[in-house]
């Protein structure tokens, strides 16, 4: 109750989410790549458009609702299958170089938001903590 | 000897704040350290919100700029600190003029 | 966020496999006897491919489901000196495996291996970031 606003007041729910969207979409990359030589196989993945869209809009919710209160663990992400005009000889269309680089994105992203998580329970453990350490 | 602790608490009162007229002369227009204090929070609190906006910013995919996301919650940090510190100053300045024995 | 590395170790060993049966391949280029002795030349296997992990294939990952062989006709070459060529037209039957081709296919299967190494990798260093939110509040054990 109370130590959920308290502790949900700064961006630690937001960052948690898109935390669980890379992940997600870690995972999927990871199993497009494994499949590359798969025959018939079609590439999938999350849609990051979408997702930042109904992120934006529940973002703007909880700036005009007290602190705390607005949570975003129901924002559902939706596997799509991407057409990115590549066909091979037995089916797959896996393009690998692309690929490849939306995984590093992916994981650099995935990088900076959980620096950024830590800066904000560090900013919190600060405060709690009542002196400079 | 009473004559020897006013610089005393003067000097101490000195230390603590940036205007040391502490409600004595804020009818002259000058600002009060109570001001002074109201306006420094004011201010980290607007340096934390523009932090908070700029993470949600790039975590939204609304931007893209990760330096100024850092520069700007490094910014929100120290200030913060600065402010607990002065705090911590003060508290430990209360403390001690608390403790003179009158 | 673990299950991805066990996807990747599936593509690993999935790539492994057709690394594996292009190696007998190469090796058996020129083989016009089985295993019997009798004279009939080796024909060239490649391994099937299919989503799913080997042990559940519902969950995501790739297996090899049969390493099948390649119906196409065996090569023949003019050589009446030879101890298995035909007698009545010369014709020497040697395996339907061309070096090209299988030089080609494992250049591409060590390709996707390696980008399969890559995807641990990433992983692992995703793992690692998430680590080191505990790290800083640990590195103080003695205050609060």
């Amino acid at each position: 109750m109370f130590f959920d606003q308290l502790l949900n007041q700064t961006n630690g729910p937001l960052l948690e989410r898109v935390l669980s969207f890379t992940a997600a979409r870690h995972k999927l990359l990871a199993e497009n790549i494994a499949n590359a030589d798969t025959p018939d196989y079609r590439q999938k993945d999350l849609s990051v458009d979408a997702f930042n869209q109904m992120l934006q809009q529940r973002a703007a919710e909880s700036d005009s609702a007290p602190p705390g209160t607005v949570g975003f663990d129901d924002i559902d992400e939706a596997i799509t299958y991407p057409n990115n005009g590549i066909l091979a000889h037995d089916g797959n269309n896996v393009a690998m170089e692309q690929l490849v680089s939306d995984q590093a994105k992916n994981a650099l992203m995935h990088n900076v938001i959980v620096e950024l998580l830590r800066q904000q329970f560090q900013q919190l453990q600060a405060a709690l903590k009542d002196h400079v350490s | 000897m009473v004559n020897g602790i006013t610089p005393n608490v003067g000097a101490v009162a000195g230390a603590t704040g940036a205007t040391a007229k502490s409600g004595a002369a804020s009818g002259s227009g000058s600002t009060s350290f109570a001001d002074t204090l109201k306006s420094s929070i004011d201010e980290v609190s607007r340096l934390q919100q523009d932090a908070s906006k700029a993470v949600e910013d790039l975590a939204t995919g609304k931007s893209e700029n990760v330096t100024g996301v850092m520069t700007a919650m490094e910014k929100s940090d120290l200030a913060f600190k600065t402010l607990l510190a002065i705090r911590s100053k003060l508290m430990d300045a209360y403390d001690e003029i608390k403790n003179i024995p009158v | 966020m673990f299950d991805a590395l066990d996807i990747s170790s599936s593509g690993l060993q999935a790539q492994r496999t057709r690394l594996d049966t292009i190696a007998a391949n190469i090796a058996n280029l020129n083989t016009t006897r089985n295993s019997a002795g009798q004279p009939i030349p080796y024909r060239r296997k490649f391994a099937v491919f299919a989503p799913g992990q080997a042990s559940d294939p519902t969950q995501p990952g790739v297996r090899v489901t049969e390493i099948s062989t390649d119906p196409s006709p065996y090569r023949k070459v003019y050589d009446p000196s030879n101890k298995d060529a035909d007698p009545a037209t010369g014709m020497v039957q040697f395996p339907n495996v061309d070096l090209s081709v299988e030089y080609v296919n494992a250049l591409e299967a060590s390709r996707a291996y390696e980008a399969n190494v890559t995807t641990m990798e990433v992983t692992k260093s995703m793992i690692n970031a998430s680590l080191r939110l505990l790290a800083w509040s640990l590195k103080r054990p003695g205050q609060m």
